[in-house]
C-alpha cells in the first residue's frame, strides 16, 4: 500500500545555528506503513529534525523529499497539506478552545471555508459543519476522548493532552506522523497503553511513522528501525537488536569505558 | 447565535428611533449618548474580533474609523449637494477602487522585480533599494536647491498626476451617464441608496486600508504590532490633516445628514450578527487557533498571515462603516475626533469586555460611553474617577467584564451524533 508517493527522504540534510552545527548529513527515508525510531542523547538534534521536516526552519545544505516533490523552504501550513503532520515535545494544544475543536480545526483546513457561506450561513455551511463535527467526534471515540469532547483543552489530564495532539495530528489525514517524545512524562502503564497506540495507529491510519523517545524499552519494542544521534551526526542507523549492540552508541550514551 | 432576538430588535429599532428622535420624550441629549453608544458597540465589536478572537493587538481603530469617515463624507459633500445621486458615490468608489488597483499594479510588479532579482543574486534586491533610497534623496536635494524640476520630481510629480487626472477624468466623464442612472430611480429611493453605497464603499476603503497595513504589520507581534497600528492610525490622520480635498484641519462640512437613530442601531445588529458568525464557525475557529499558538496552528495545515489578515480586514472594515455612519450623522467631522486616545478608548472597551466574549465588548461599550457622563456632577473630578473605575474593574475581574464568554447562550460543540453516523475507526483495544 504505501507508494513512492507517500516516502519522506531526507537527503544529507544539515542545518547551522551560526557556528553550531546542529544536524549534520542526515540521511533517512520514511515510507508508509514503517515505524521507525529517531534517538540520542540531550542535545544530539532530534527535535532539529523534525523542525527541518516540518518546515519550521530551513535546511542550509541537502533535500527533503515527499514522494517526488521537494519540501524543503516550504511553509509548514504547507508541508501540513502535503501530508507531514507532527506532535510537540512540550504540548501545543489550542489550550482555550474545546477539545472537538482541536481536531475539527485540523480537519477544516482541508474541507476549506468561505466568509460567504459562513456570514450568510447557507445550507452548504451547515453541511460543512456538521461534516467536520461528526468526523471530529468519530476521531475522538478512536481515542476515548469522546466523553470530554466539550471541555477546554487546557483541563484535560496530561495523558489525554497527548493523545488529542495526536488525534489532531491525524486529522489533518497525514501520509508521515512525526511524534516528539511522545511518552514524556507518562507512568509506566500509560507507556505500555501508548505503545500499542502506536502500533494501531500506523494499522489503522496507514502512515508511517517517525518517534523520537527517551524511554528505550518503548522504542526497542515499537519501532522496526533506529537512527541513533549524537552532536548531530547519525552515528548508527538498524534494527533495535543491532542498535543495543552497537559500542558507539553505547559510548554516545554512557561514555566512553574506562 | 440565539437568532430569535435579532429580528425583535431589528423590528423594533424603527419605533424606537421614532421615539429618541422625533416624539419629544427625549432629551436631544440622551438621543445623542445613544446614538455614541452605537457607534461605539460597533467599534468596538469589531475590534473584539481583531485584538479578542485573533489575538493581534492593534491601536489603530480610529485610524480605520477616519479612512471610513472621510471617504464616506467628502463624496457625500461633492455628489450630493445638488441633488442626492447614488450613481455618482458608486462611480467614485469605483474610479477610486482602479486608482488603487493601477497603484497596486506598480507596487506589486516593483516587488516582484525585487524577488526575482534576489535570483540573480542574493543581494541585489538590497543593492537595488539602496540605489532607488539614494536616486530619491539626490532628487530631493537637487529639487530643494534650485528649485526647478529635475527628472525625479518630474517622474513622481508625473506619477501622481497620471492619478489624479484619471481619477479626476473617470469622475468627470461618468458624471453625465450617472446622473442618468440616478434619475431611474424614483426620487425618494435615491438618499437611502446613496446611504448605503456610501457606507459599504466607507467600509470597503477602511478595508482596502487594513490589508495594506495588515499584510506588513501583522508579521509583529505583540507590543511591536501594537506600535506599528499605533503609528499607523496617526500617519492616517495626518495624511488627513495635510490633505486639502479633505479639508486639513479645519475638517469637512457640511455633510448631508442620511444616517438616524435607527440606522446607527440597524448596523450594530449587523456587525454583531456578521461578527458573531464569523466568530463561531469554522473561520472564526481557524483563527482563534492563530491566537492560541501559532506554530501548532502551522503543524495543522493552518496559514497564520492569512487568518490574521482576514480578522484584520473584516474589522476594520466595520470600524470603516462605524466612521461612515458617524460622518454622515454628525454634519462635521474634523481629524481631532480620530486621534490616539479614540483608539486606545475602543481597547479598553474590547479590553474591559472581555477578550474574546462580544457580549462583553457590547457591554463595555454602553458602561464606558455612560460613565464619564454619568459622573458630568462631580466635574473636576470625573476623569479621575472614571481611571479609578477602570482599575478597580480590572483588579476585581482581570479577564474582564465576561471573561471570554458570552451573556446568552452558545451552542456549545456537536450535538449528540444521529444514529447514522459510525465511528470510522474500531475503538483501540484495551
Amino acid at each position: 500500500m504505501s507508494t513512492a508517493a507517500d516516502t519522506l527522504e531526507c537527503q544529507r540534510v544539515c542545518r547551522s545555528f551560526g557556528g553550531l552545527r546542529a544536524v549534520t548529513e542526515f540521511t533517512t527515508r520514511i515510507a508508509r506503513g514503517e515505524l521507525v525510531g529517531l534517538i540520542g542523547p540531550n542535545g544530539a538534534g532530534k527535535t532539529t529534525v523534525f523542525n527541518l521536516m516540518t518546515g519550521v526552519y530551513r535546511p542550509t545544505a541537502g533535500e527533503i523529499r515527499l514522494g517526488s516533490r521537494r519540501i524543503d523552504g516550504a511553509l509548514p501550513a504547507q508541508i501540513n497539506q502535503a501530508g507531514v503532520a507532527r506532535t510537540f515535545q512540550n504540548i501545543r494544544l489550542f489550550g482555550n478552545l474545546s477539545v472537538v475543536d482541536n481536531v475539527a480545526v485540523a480537519f477544516a483546513r482541508h474541507g476549506g471555508e468561505n466568509l460567504f457561506h459562513t456570514i450568510l450561513r447557507t445550507p452548504r455551511f451547515f453541511r460543512r459543519r456538521d461534516e467536520s463535527e461528526a468526523q471530529a467526534m468519530a476521531l475522538l471515540r478512536t481515542f476515548q476522548l469522546d466523553g470530554k469532547a466539550n471541555l477546554r483543552a487546557a483541563s484535560l489530564a496530561y495523558g489525554d493532552q497527548r493523545r488529542l495532539e495526536i488525534a489532531r495530528a491525524l486529522a489533518t489525514r497525514p501520509r508521515i506522523l512525526l511524534l516528539d517524545e511522545p511518552a514524556a512524562g507518562m507512568n509506566p502503564q500509560e507507556k505500555a497503553e501508548l505503545m500499542k497506540l502506536i502500533r494501531f495507529i500506523r494499522d489503522q491510519f496507514a502512515v508511517g511513522i517517525l518517534l523520537i523517545e527517551h524511554d528505550m524499552r518503548l522504542v526497542m519494542n515499537v519501532c522496526e528501525r533506529i537512527t541513533v544521534l549524537d552532536h548531530g551526526e547519525t552515528i548508527a542507523v538498524g534494527t533495535p537488536q543491532e542498535i543495543q549492540a552497537n559500542p558507539r552508541v553505547i559510548e554516545a550514551y554512557l561514555g566512553e569505558p574506562a | 447565535m440565539a437568532n430569535a432576538p435579532v429580528p425583535i430588535l431589528i423590528a423594533a429599532i424603527v419605533p424606537l428611533g421614532w421615539f429618541v428622535e422625533q416624539s419629544g420624550y427625549v432629551d436631544a441629549y440622551y438621543a445623542r449618548m445613544l446614538m455614541l453608544i452605537g457607534y461605539n458597540v460597533i467599534l468596538a465589536v469589531s475590534l473584539q474580533l481583531i485584538n479578542g478572537f485573533s489575538g493581534q493587538f492593534s491601536l489603530g481603530h480610529a485610524g480605520f474609523m477616519a479612512v471610513g469617515a472621510y471617504l464616506a463624507a467628502y463624496p457625500a459633500i461633492t455628489f450630493s449637494q445638488t441633488y442626492t445621486n447614488p450613481a455618482a458615490v458608486l462611480l467614485f468608489y469605483v474610479a477610486l477602487a482602479i486608482v488603487t488597483g493601477m497603484c497596486g499594479l506598480v507596487l506589486y510588479g516593483l516587488f516582484t522585480a525585487a524577488r526575482l532579482s534576489r535570483r540573480l543574486h542574493p543581494t541585489l534586491p538590497i543593492i537595488l533599494i539602496l540605489l532607488l533610497i539614494a536616486w530619491l534623496l539626490v532628487e530631493l536635494a537637487r529639487a530643494s536647491r534650485y528649485e526647478g524640476a529635475t527628472p525625479g520630481y518630474l517622474v513622481w510629480s508625473r506619477g501622481i498626476s497620471l492619478l489624479r487626472s484619471s481619477l479626476a477624468g473617470m469622475l468627470d466623464h461618468g458624471q453625465p451617464l450617472a446622473a442618468r442612472v440616478s434619475v431611474m430611480f424614483p426620487e425618494a429611493a435615491r438618499g437611502p441608496m446613496a446611504f448605503l453605497i456610501l457606507l459599504g464603499g466607507a467600509g470597503a476603503c477602511a478595508a482596502a486600508a487594513g490589508l495594506i497595513v495588515g499584510l506588513p504589520a501583522l508579521r509583529l507581534r505583540g507590543d511591536y504590532l501594537a506600535i506599528a497600528t499605533l503609528g499607523m492610525g496617526e500617519i492616517i490622520r495626518i495624511i488627513i490633516i495635510n490633505t486639502t480635498a479633505l479639508g486639513g484641519a479645519l475638517g469637512l462640512t457640511p455633510i448631508p445628514r442620511y444616517a438616524n437613530f435607527s440606522w446607527i442601531y440597524g448596523v450594530a445588529i449587523v456587525t454583531v450578527v456578521v461578527i458573531w458568525r464569523v466568530a463561531y464557525s469554522a473561520a472564526g475557529r481557524a483563527i482563534m487557533a492563530v491566537r492560541e499558538d501559532e506554530i501548532a496552528a502551522a503543524a495543522v495545515g493552518i496559514h497564520n498571515t492569512y487568518q490574521k489578515v482576514v480578522a484584520f480586514i473584516i474589522g476594520a472594515f466595520f470600524a470603516g462603516v462605524a466612521g461612515a455612519l458617524y460622518a454622515l450623522n454628525e454634519y462635521s467631522i474634523t481629524p481631532t475626533r480620530f486621534t490616539m486616545d479614540r483608539s486606545i478608548e475602543i481597547v479598553v472597551m474590547v479590553t474591559l469586555g472581555g477578550l474574546g466574549s462580544i457580549s462583553g465588548a457590547i457591554l463595555a461599550a454602553t458602561v464606558l460611553t455612560l460613565l464619564p457622563e454619568v459622573l458630568r456632577p462631580v466635574a473636576e473630578y470625573r476623569m479621575i474617577i472614571y481611571s479609578l473605575a477602570l482599575i478597580a474593574i480590572m483588579l476585581v475581574r482581570p479577564q474582564g467584564l465576561l471573561g471570554g464568554r458570552e451573556l446568552w447562550p452558545r451552542r456549545r460543540g456537536p450535538r449528540a451524533p444521529s444514529p447514522g453516523v459510525e465511528p470510522r475507526e474500531e475503538p483501540i483495544p484495551a
